[in-house]
Protein backbone atom coordinates (compact mmCIF):
# COMPACT_ATOMS: atom_id res chain seq x y z
CA UNK A 1 0.00 0.00 0.00
CA UNK A 2 2.53 2.46 0.62
CA UNK A 3 4.64 1.64 -2.10
CA UNK A 4 2.17 1.95 -4.18
CA UNK A 5 1.47 5.47 -2.82
CA UNK A 6 4.55 6.51 -3.50
CA UNK A 7 5.05 4.92 -6.51
CA UNK A 8 1.50 7.14 -7.07
CA UNK A 9 3.61 9.93 -6.04
CA UNK A 10 6.37 10.07 -8.19
CA UNK A 11 4.31 9.59 -11.10
CA UNK A 12 2.55 12.37 -10.35
CA UNK A 13 5.24 14.12 -9.94
CA UNK A 14 5.91 13.02 -13.53
CA UNK A 15 3.01 14.67 -14.62
CA UNK A 16 0.69 11.96 -14.53
CA UNK A 17 -3.08 13.01 -14.03
CA UNK A 18 -4.05 9.62 -13.33
CA UNK A 19 -1.69 8.79 -10.41
CA UNK A 20 -2.55 12.59 -9.00
CA UNK A 21 -6.41 11.10 -8.96
CA UNK A 22 -4.80 7.96 -7.29
CA UNK A 23 -3.58 10.05 -4.60
CA UNK A 24 -6.56 12.14 -3.94
CA UNK A 25 -8.64 9.14 -3.56
CA UNK A 26 -6.55 7.57 -1.60
CA UNK A 27 -5.65 10.47 0.89
CA UNK A 28 -8.94 13.01 0.83
CA UNK A 29 -11.26 11.01 2.77
CA UNK A 30 -9.21 10.78 5.68
CA UNK A 31 -7.86 14.40 5.14
CA UNK A 32 -11.72 15.22 5.22
CA UNK A 33 -11.82 13.68 8.58
CA UNK A 34 -9.62 14.91 9.95
CA UNK A 35 -10.23 18.32 9.17
CA UNK A 36 -13.37 18.36 10.12
CA UNK A 37 -12.46 17.47 13.67
CA UNK A 38 -10.32 20.87 13.65
CA UNK A 39 -12.37 22.80 11.88
CA UNK A 40 -15.70 21.49 11.73
CA UNK A 41 -18.25 22.12 8.52
CA UNK A 42 -15.51 24.72 6.78
CA UNK A 43 -13.53 21.11 6.55
CA UNK A 44 -14.19 20.68 2.81
CA UNK A 45 -12.80 24.56 2.18
CA UNK A 46 -9.56 23.69 4.14
CA UNK A 47 -9.25 20.68 2.03
CA UNK A 48 -9.72 22.19 -1.54
CA UNK A 49 -7.05 24.60 -0.08
CA UNK A 50 -4.74 21.37 1.21
CA UNK A 51 -5.10 20.59 -1.97
CA UNK A 52 -4.21 23.29 -4.26
CA UNK A 53 -1.15 23.27 -1.96
CA UNK A 54 -0.28 19.98 -2.80
CA UNK A 55 -0.30 20.09 -6.11
CA UNK A 56 1.93 23.34 -6.17
CA UNK A 57 4.27 21.97 -3.45
CA UNK A 58 4.09 18.22 -5.07
CA UNK A 59 7.48 19.00 -7.32
CA UNK A 60 8.95 20.03 -3.56
CA UNK A 61 8.17 16.89 -1.99
CA UNK A 62 11.74 14.32 -1.63
CA UNK A 63 10.53 12.04 -0.24
CA UNK A 64 9.76 10.48 3.16
CA UNK A 65 6.11 9.38 4.51
CA UNK A 66 3.90 10.92 1.60
CA UNK A 67 0.76 10.76 4.38
CA UNK A 68 2.66 12.97 6.91
CA UNK A 69 3.40 15.59 4.08
CA UNK A 70 -0.07 15.65 3.34
CA UNK A 71 -1.47 15.92 6.57
CA UNK A 72 0.91 18.27 7.72
CA UNK A 73 -0.35 20.60 5.07
CA UNK A 74 -3.96 20.37 5.53
CA UNK A 75 -2.89 20.85 9.19
CA UNK A 76 -1.41 24.35 8.51
CA UNK A 77 -3.55 24.91 6.43
CA UNK A 78 -6.58 24.66 9.09
CA UNK A 79 -4.43 26.48 11.61
CA UNK A 80 -4.53 29.12 9.38
CA UNK A 81 -8.27 28.66 8.91
CA UNK A 82 -8.76 29.20 12.60
CA UNK A 83 -6.55 31.63 12.95
CA UNK A 84 -8.53 33.55 10.23
CA UNK A 85 -11.73 33.37 11.85
CA UNK A 86 -10.16 33.99 15.34
CA UNK A 87 -11.75 31.44 16.47
CA UNK A 88 -10.85 28.19 19.10
CA UNK A 89 -11.08 24.64 17.39
CA UNK A 90 -14.50 24.25 17.54
CA UNK A 91 -14.92 20.64 18.01
CA UNK A 92 -18.78 19.54 16.36
CA UNK A 93 -21.66 19.21 19.08
CA UNK A 94 -20.62 15.84 21.23
CA UNK A 95 -23.94 15.85 22.88
CA UNK A 96 -25.51 15.89 19.59
CA UNK A 97 -23.22 13.25 18.55
CA UNK A 98 -24.10 11.05 22.03
CA UNK A 99 -27.55 10.83 21.13
CA UNK A 100 -27.33 9.64 17.61
CA UNK A 101 -24.54 7.27 18.54
CA UNK A 102 -27.09 5.84 20.66
CA UNK A 103 -29.50 6.04 18.08
CA UNK A 104 -27.24 4.21 15.68
CA UNK A 105 -26.10 1.27 18.71
CA UNK A 106 -29.96 1.01 18.73
CA UNK A 107 -30.39 0.23 15.30
CA UNK A 108 -27.50 -1.53 14.90
CA UNK A 109 -28.35 -4.24 17.06
CA UNK A 110 -31.78 -4.94 15.38
CA UNK A 111 -30.14 -4.55 12.26
CA UNK A 112 -26.94 -6.28 12.85
CA UNK A 113 -25.00 -3.52 11.73
CA UNK A 114 -22.18 -0.94 13.09
CA UNK A 115 -21.81 2.29 13.77
CA UNK A 116 -21.85 5.12 11.20
CA UNK A 117 -18.74 6.43 10.00
CA UNK A 118 -19.98 9.75 10.88
CA UNK A 119 -21.14 9.30 14.41
CA UNK A 120 -18.16 7.93 15.11
CA UNK A 121 -16.18 10.68 13.75
CA UNK A 122 -18.00 13.03 15.58
CA UNK A 123 -17.75 10.98 18.72
CA UNK A 124 -13.79 11.46 18.27
CA UNK A 125 -14.83 15.14 17.70
CA UNK A 126 -15.47 15.32 21.02
CA UNK A 127 -12.37 14.45 22.52
CA UNK A 128 -9.97 16.90 23.79
CA UNK A 129 -8.30 17.91 21.23
CA UNK A 130 -4.80 16.50 21.79
CA UNK A 131 -6.49 13.06 22.06
CA UNK A 132 -8.85 13.53 19.23
CA UNK A 133 -5.47 14.63 17.02
CA UNK A 134 -3.75 11.53 18.13
CA UNK A 135 -6.46 8.86 17.70
CA UNK A 136 -7.07 10.49 14.12
CA UNK A 137 -3.75 10.60 12.78
CA UNK A 138 -3.45 6.54 13.87
CA UNK A 139 -6.36 5.21 13.03
CA UNK A 140 -7.80 7.59 10.29
CA UNK A 141 -4.92 9.04 8.70
CA UNK A 142 -2.90 5.86 9.45
CA UNK A 143 0.53 6.97 10.45
CA UNK A 144 2.21 5.18 13.11
CA UNK A 145 2.54 6.89 16.74
CA UNK A 146 6.65 8.29 15.60
CA UNK A 147 4.90 9.88 12.75
CA UNK A 148 2.02 11.31 14.02
CA UNK A 149 4.49 12.53 16.80
CA UNK A 150 6.62 14.32 14.20
CA UNK A 151 3.50 15.87 12.78
CA UNK A 152 2.30 16.95 15.63
CA UNK A 153 5.38 18.13 17.08
CA UNK A 154 5.80 15.20 19.95
CA UNK A 155 7.65 12.55 20.89
CA UNK A 156 5.79 9.18 19.69
CA UNK A 157 5.38 8.13 23.86
CA UNK A 158 2.96 11.77 24.07
CA UNK A 159 0.96 10.36 21.01
CA UNK A 160 0.73 7.02 22.40
CA UNK A 161 -0.53 8.54 25.44
CA UNK A 162 -3.11 10.44 24.28
CA UNK A 163 -4.38 8.00 21.74
CA UNK A 164 -4.63 5.71 24.75
CA UNK A 165 -6.81 8.27 26.47
CA UNK A 166 -8.76 9.20 23.93
CA UNK A 167 -9.50 5.77 23.60
CA UNK A 168 -10.26 4.77 27.19
CA UNK A 169 -12.77 7.98 27.17
CA UNK A 170 -14.32 6.98 23.89
CA UNK A 171 -14.98 3.04 25.90
CA UNK A 172 -16.38 5.33 28.18
CA UNK A 173 -18.47 7.52 26.14
CA UNK A 174 -19.64 4.64 24.10
CA UNK A 175 -20.80 2.44 26.88
CA UNK A 176 -22.78 5.05 28.18
CA UNK A 177 -24.59 5.59 25.22
CA UNK A 178 -25.04 1.89 25.41
CA UNK A 179 -26.56 2.27 28.78
CA UNK A 180 -28.97 4.01 27.22
CA UNK A 181 -29.14 7.19 29.60
CA UNK A 182 -30.84 9.82 28.27
CA UNK A 183 -30.02 11.71 31.30
CA UNK A 184 -26.45 11.96 31.05
CA UNK A 185 -26.73 13.96 27.64
CA UNK A 186 -27.06 17.34 29.25
CA UNK A 187 -23.84 16.95 29.97
CA UNK A 188 -22.41 15.15 27.16
CA UNK A 189 -19.50 16.59 26.66
CA UNK A 190 -17.77 15.34 29.68
CA UNK A 191 -15.25 12.88 29.91
CA UNK A 192 -16.57 9.80 31.67
CA UNK A 193 -15.98 10.62 35.40
CA UNK A 194 -13.03 9.45 36.91
CA UNK A 195 -13.77 8.08 40.69
CA UNK A 196 -11.99 10.87 42.15
CA UNK A 197 -13.26 13.22 40.33
CA UNK A 198 -16.71 14.25 42.17
CA UNK A 199 -14.91 14.34 45.52
CA UNK A 200 -11.77 16.48 44.80
CA UNK A 201 -13.95 18.95 43.49
CA UNK A 202 -16.21 18.78 46.41
CA UNK A 203 -13.28 19.62 48.62
CA UNK A 204 -11.98 21.93 46.68
CA UNK A 205 -14.90 23.63 46.65
CA UNK A 206 -15.20 26.12 49.09
CA UNK A 207 -17.54 29.16 48.70
CA UNK A 208 -16.51 31.33 45.76
CA UNK A 209 -17.30 34.36 47.89
CA UNK A 210 -14.83 35.70 50.46
CA UNK A 211 -16.01 34.91 54.03
CA UNK A 212 -15.68 38.92 54.36
CA UNK A 213 -17.99 40.35 56.48
CA UNK B 1 -19.28 3.80 34.91
CA UNK B 2 -21.18 0.77 35.97
CA UNK B 3 -19.78 -2.34 34.42
CA UNK B 4 -15.87 -3.99 34.32
CA UNK B 5 -15.87 -2.82 30.77
CA UNK B 6 -14.37 0.74 31.84
CA UNK B 7 -11.14 0.22 31.90
CA UNK B 8 -10.95 -0.89 28.31
CA UNK B 9 -8.36 -0.52 26.75
CA UNK B 10 -6.70 -2.01 29.72
CA UNK B 11 -3.03 -0.39 28.37
CA UNK B 12 -1.40 1.84 25.94
CA UNK B 13 -0.10 -1.51 24.33
CA UNK B 14 -3.30 -2.62 23.64
CA UNK B 15 -4.35 0.52 22.50
CA UNK B 16 -1.77 0.60 19.89
CA UNK B 17 -3.35 -2.48 19.19
CA UNK B 18 -6.73 -1.72 18.40
CA UNK B 19 -5.24 1.70 16.53
CA UNK B 20 -2.91 -0.59 13.98
CA UNK B 21 -5.92 -2.66 13.51
CA UNK B 22 -8.15 0.33 12.41
CA UNK B 23 -5.20 1.66 10.09
CA UNK B 24 -4.78 -1.63 8.79
CA UNK B 25 -8.88 -1.53 7.94
CA UNK B 26 -8.49 -5.06 9.51
CA UNK B 27 -12.04 -5.62 10.34
CA UNK B 28 -12.79 -5.80 14.35
CA UNK B 29 -12.13 -9.48 15.58
CA UNK B 30 -14.82 -9.59 18.22
CA UNK B 31 -18.08 -8.33 17.26
CA UNK B 32 -18.91 -7.41 20.85
CA UNK B 33 -16.59 -4.89 20.90
CA UNK B 34 -17.35 -1.35 20.16
CA UNK B 35 -14.84 0.59 20.45
CA UNK B 36 -12.95 -1.33 17.67
CA UNK B 37 -16.24 -1.22 15.61
CA UNK B 38 -16.00 2.70 16.24
CA UNK B 39 -12.39 2.98 15.29
CA UNK B 40 -13.04 0.95 12.12
CA UNK B 41 -15.89 2.92 11.06
CA UNK B 42 -13.96 6.04 11.45
CA UNK B 43 -11.52 4.18 9.34
CA UNK B 44 -13.71 3.24 6.96
CA UNK B 45 -13.09 3.68 2.70
CA UNK B 46 -14.20 7.08 1.74
CA UNK B 47 -17.47 7.73 0.30
CA UNK B 48 -18.23 9.83 -3.17
CA UNK B 49 -19.44 12.80 -1.07
CA UNK B 50 -16.27 12.73 1.11
CA UNK B 51 -14.64 12.34 -3.20
CA UNK B 52 -16.40 15.33 -4.44
CA UNK B 53 -14.06 17.86 -5.08
CA UNK B 54 -11.30 15.13 -7.19
CA UNK B 55 -11.85 17.54 -10.29
CA UNK B 56 -11.53 20.49 -8.47
CA UNK B 57 -8.45 19.47 -7.23
CA UNK B 58 -6.84 17.87 -10.52
CA UNK B 59 -7.65 21.15 -11.78
CA UNK B 60 -5.45 22.64 -9.58
CA UNK B 61 -3.08 20.01 -10.42
CA UNK B 62 -3.09 20.20 -14.23
CA UNK B 63 -2.58 24.68 -13.13
CA UNK B 64 0.07 23.77 -10.71
CA UNK B 65 1.77 22.06 -13.75
CA UNK B 66 0.75 24.03 -16.96
CA UNK B 67 0.51 27.56 -15.90
CA UNK B 68 3.56 28.07 -13.32
CA UNK B 69 2.62 31.88 -13.51
CA UNK B 70 -0.24 33.23 -12.00
CA UNK B 71 -1.11 34.38 -15.51
CA UNK B 72 -2.61 31.49 -17.29
CA UNK B 73 -4.39 29.86 -13.91
CA UNK B 74 -7.24 27.61 -14.59
CA UNK B 75 -9.82 30.51 -15.06
CA UNK B 76 -9.75 31.92 -18.29
CA UNK B 77 -10.47 29.02 -20.60
CA UNK B 78 -11.47 30.46 -23.94
CA UNK B 79 -7.80 32.60 -24.09
CA UNK B 80 -6.25 29.24 -23.37
CA UNK B 81 -7.78 27.83 -25.97
CA UNK B 82 -5.67 29.45 -28.48
CA UNK B 83 -2.66 28.19 -26.82
CA UNK B 84 -3.84 24.41 -26.17
CA UNK B 85 -4.97 24.42 -30.15
CA UNK B 86 -1.74 26.08 -31.17
CA UNK B 87 0.17 23.47 -28.80
CA UNK B 88 -1.92 20.68 -30.02
CA UNK B 89 -0.54 22.14 -33.60
CA UNK B 90 2.96 22.13 -33.00
CA UNK B 91 3.08 18.97 -31.29
CA UNK B 92 1.08 17.05 -33.19
CA UNK B 93 -0.54 16.88 -36.47
CA UNK B 94 -3.79 18.00 -37.26
CA UNK B 95 -5.49 14.99 -35.12
CA UNK B 96 -4.14 17.11 -32.47
CA UNK B 97 -6.08 20.15 -32.97
CA UNK B 98 -9.12 17.56 -33.39
CA UNK B 99 -8.52 15.87 -30.07
CA UNK B 100 -7.51 19.72 -28.50
CA UNK B 101 -10.70 21.29 -29.98
CA UNK B 102 -13.11 18.21 -29.05
CA UNK B 103 -11.49 18.20 -25.22
CA UNK B 104 -11.71 21.99 -24.88
CA UNK B 105 -14.36 21.45 -22.05
CA UNK B 106 -12.88 19.17 -20.23
CA UNK B 107 -9.56 19.41 -20.03
CA UNK B 108 -8.10 22.95 -20.82
CA UNK B 109 -5.51 21.10 -21.80
CA UNK B 110 -3.79 18.48 -24.35
CA UNK B 111 -2.77 15.14 -23.44
CA UNK B 112 1.13 16.08 -23.33
CA UNK B 113 2.41 14.57 -26.31
CA UNK B 114 6.15 13.67 -25.12
CA UNK B 115 7.36 12.05 -22.08
CA UNK B 116 7.38 13.94 -19.43
CA UNK B 117 10.78 15.28 -18.71
CA UNK B 118 11.37 15.00 -14.93
CA UNK B 119 10.20 18.10 -13.71
CA UNK B 120 11.13 16.69 -9.89
CA UNK B 121 13.56 19.29 -8.48
CA UNK B 122 13.56 21.41 -12.01
CA UNK B 123 12.85 25.05 -10.71
CA UNK B 124 12.00 26.25 -14.14
CA UNK B 125 8.31 24.86 -14.28
CA UNK B 126 7.72 26.14 -17.37
CA UNK B 127 9.61 23.99 -19.45
CA UNK B 128 6.50 22.02 -19.32
CA UNK B 129 6.37 19.78 -22.28
CA UNK B 130 2.49 19.94 -22.97
CA UNK B 131 1.41 23.50 -23.10
CA UNK B 132 4.56 25.50 -24.86
CA UNK B 133 3.98 28.74 -23.39
CA UNK B 134 0.78 29.79 -24.35
CA UNK B 135 0.51 32.45 -26.91
CA UNK B 136 3.81 32.58 -27.68
CA UNK B 137 6.73 35.29 -26.28
CA UNK B 138 5.83 35.21 -22.96
CA UNK B 139 8.03 32.69 -21.17
CA UNK B 140 6.47 32.82 -17.72
CA UNK B 141 8.82 33.15 -15.74
CA UNK B 142 8.80 30.00 -13.85
CA UNK B 143 9.79 28.66 -10.51
CA UNK B 144 6.04 29.22 -9.66
CA UNK B 145 5.17 25.90 -9.36
CA UNK B 146 7.56 24.71 -6.82
CA UNK B 147 7.10 27.64 -4.29
CA UNK B 148 5.82 31.40 -4.56
CA UNK B 149 5.19 32.79 -7.83
CA UNK B 150 4.42 36.26 -5.86
CA UNK B 151 3.17 38.87 -7.88
CA UNK B 152 4.70 38.19 -11.28
CA UNK B 153 4.58 40.90 -13.20
CA UNK B 154 3.99 39.13 -16.53
CA UNK B 155 0.65 38.33 -16.87
CA UNK B 156 -0.75 41.23 -19.14
CA UNK B 157 0.59 39.94 -22.44
CA UNK B 158 -0.63 36.35 -22.22
CA UNK B 159 -3.97 37.03 -21.48
CA UNK B 160 -4.45 40.12 -24.24
CA UNK B 161 -4.92 38.23 -27.38
CA UNK B 162 -6.85 35.75 -27.18
CA UNK B 163 -9.63 37.10 -24.70
CA UNK B 164 -12.76 36.99 -26.86
CA UNK B 165 -13.41 41.01 -26.17
CA UNK B 166 -12.93 40.13 -22.49
CA UNK B 167 -11.71 43.38 -21.06
CA UNK B 168 -10.21 41.55 -17.98
CA UNK B 169 -6.66 40.68 -18.15
CA UNK B 170 -4.86 38.61 -16.22
CA UNK B 171 -3.37 41.18 -14.37
CA UNK B 172 -6.39 42.79 -13.94
CA UNK B 173 -7.75 39.58 -12.49
CA UNK B 174 -4.80 39.21 -10.03
CA UNK B 175 -5.44 42.60 -8.78
CA UNK B 176 -9.01 41.59 -8.37
CA UNK B 177 -8.04 38.59 -6.54
CA UNK B 178 -5.61 40.49 -3.94
CA UNK B 179 -8.40 43.31 -3.48
CA UNK B 180 -10.68 40.12 -2.66
CA UNK B 181 -8.82 37.74 -0.71
CA UNK B 182 -7.94 41.00 1.49
CA UNK B 183 -11.53 41.31 2.23
CA UNK B 184 -13.67 39.18 5.54
CA UNK B 185 -15.70 36.96 4.76
CA UNK B 186 -19.08 39.35 4.58
CA UNK B 187 -17.16 41.56 2.82
CA UNK B 188 -16.10 38.88 0.03
CA UNK B 189 -19.75 38.26 0.06
CA UNK B 190 -20.81 41.74 -0.35
CA UNK B 191 -18.00 42.24 -3.31
CA UNK B 192 -19.23 39.25 -5.38
CA UNK B 193 -22.14 40.57 -6.27
CA UNK B 194 -20.84 43.81 -7.03
CA UNK B 195 -20.45 44.42 -10.78
CA UNK B 196 -16.58 45.18 -10.30
CA UNK B 197 -16.22 41.51 -9.37
CA UNK B 198 -17.84 40.52 -11.95
CA UNK B 199 -15.41 39.61 -14.20
CA UNK B 200 -13.52 37.99 -11.98
CA UNK B 201 -16.46 35.65 -10.95
CA UNK B 202 -16.88 34.65 -14.70
CA UNK B 203 -13.20 34.10 -15.02
CA UNK B 204 -13.45 31.57 -11.75
CA UNK B 205 -16.90 30.21 -13.49
CA UNK B 206 -19.00 30.83 -10.45
CA UNK B 207 -19.01 32.68 -7.30
CA UNK B 208 -18.50 29.66 -5.28
CA UNK B 209 -15.26 29.43 -7.20
CA UNK B 210 -13.49 32.51 -6.46
CA UNK B 211 -11.75 31.60 -3.74
CA UNK B 212 -10.19 28.64 -4.51
CA UNK B 213 -9.12 30.46 -8.10
CA UNK B 214 -7.49 33.94 -6.39
CA UNK B 215 -5.51 31.31 -4.23
CA UNK B 216 -4.05 29.58 -6.97
CA UNK B 217 -3.75 32.80 -8.96
CA UNK B 218 -2.15 34.51 -6.07
CA UNK B 219 -1.58 32.54 -3.75
CA UNK B 220 -1.09 35.08 -0.67
CA UNK B 221 -0.80 32.10 2.22
CA UNK B 222 2.13 30.79 0.81
CA UNK B 223 4.46 32.98 2.97
CA UNK B 224 3.74 29.74 5.49
CA UNK B 225 7.36 29.35 6.96
CA UNK B 226 7.81 25.67 6.51
CA UNK B 227 5.21 24.51 3.78
CA UNK B 228 7.62 21.39 3.22
CA UNK B 229 6.83 19.46 6.18
CA UNK B 230 9.93 17.56 6.46
CA UNK B 231 10.16 17.20 10.49
CA UNK B 232 13.23 15.04 10.20
CA UNK B 233 15.62 17.57 11.32
CA UNK B 234 14.19 19.72 14.07
CA UNK B 235 17.23 22.37 14.80
CA UNK B 236 17.42 21.88 18.36
CA UNK B 237 18.02 25.31 20.49
CA UNK B 238 21.61 24.08 21.60
CA UNK B 239 22.90 23.95 17.96
CA UNK B 240 22.76 27.34 17.54
CA UNK B 241 21.72 29.13 20.24
CA UNK B 242 19.92 32.30 18.74
CA UNK B 243 20.86 35.79 20.14
CA UNK B 244 17.20 36.84 20.45
CA UNK B 245 17.54 39.93 21.81
CA UNK B 246 18.90 42.55 19.56
CA UNK B 247 18.23 45.12 21.50
CA UNK B 248 16.14 47.85 19.76
CA UNK B 249 15.65 50.97 21.39
CA UNK B 250 11.66 51.64 21.61
CA UNK B 251 11.32 54.24 23.67
CA UNK B 252 13.10 56.92 21.71
CA UNK B 253 14.15 59.54 23.56
CA UNK B 254 12.40 62.77 23.19
CA UNK B 255 14.41 65.52 21.60
CA UNK B 256 15.14 68.01 23.99
CA UNK B 257 14.83 71.22 21.99
CA UNK B 258 10.81 70.38 21.60
CA UNK B 259 9.62 68.93 24.83
CA UNK B 260 5.57 68.91 24.80
CA UNK B 261 4.80 70.48 20.91
CA UNK B 262 5.00 67.18 19.21
CA UNK B 263 2.61 64.53 20.25
CA UNK B 264 3.25 61.70 17.53
CA UNK B 265 6.24 60.06 18.92
CA UNK B 266 4.21 59.54 22.57
CA UNK B 267 3.37 56.05 22.56
CA UNK B 268 1.48 55.80 25.09
CA UNK B 269 1.04 58.83 27.74
CA UNK B 270 -1.95 60.60 25.95
CA UNK B 271 -3.72 61.04 28.99
CA UNK B 272 -6.49 62.88 28.39
CA UNK B 273 -7.45 65.35 31.21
Amino acid sequence: MTGELSEAVAAAQGGDEEAFRFLYRSLQPGLLRYLTALVGGDAEDVASETWLQISRDLPSFTGGEFRAWTVTIARNRAMDHLRRQRRRPALPVPVQALSELAGDADTAERAGETIGTESALALIASLPPREAEAVLLRAVIGLDAETAGRVLGRRAGAVRTAAHRGLRRLAGLLERADADQPADRAGGATPPRARTGPGRQASQAPKAEPADG
Amino acid sequence: MSSGRSDWPADPAESERLLDAARAGTPPEAPADPLAHLLAAAAAPGTAAELAGEEQALAAFRAARANPAPAAAPGPRRRFRVGAVLAGLAATATAGVAFAAVNLDRTPEPAPPPAPTTPGGSTGGASEPGSPAPSGGTTPSGGASGGVPSSAPTPGSSGGPGGSGRPASAGKLAGHCRAYLAKSDQQRAKALESPGFADLVTAAGGADRVESYCLALVPEKSPEPTPTPTPESKPTSESKPKPKSTPKPKSTPKPKSDPKAEPKSDPKSTSKP
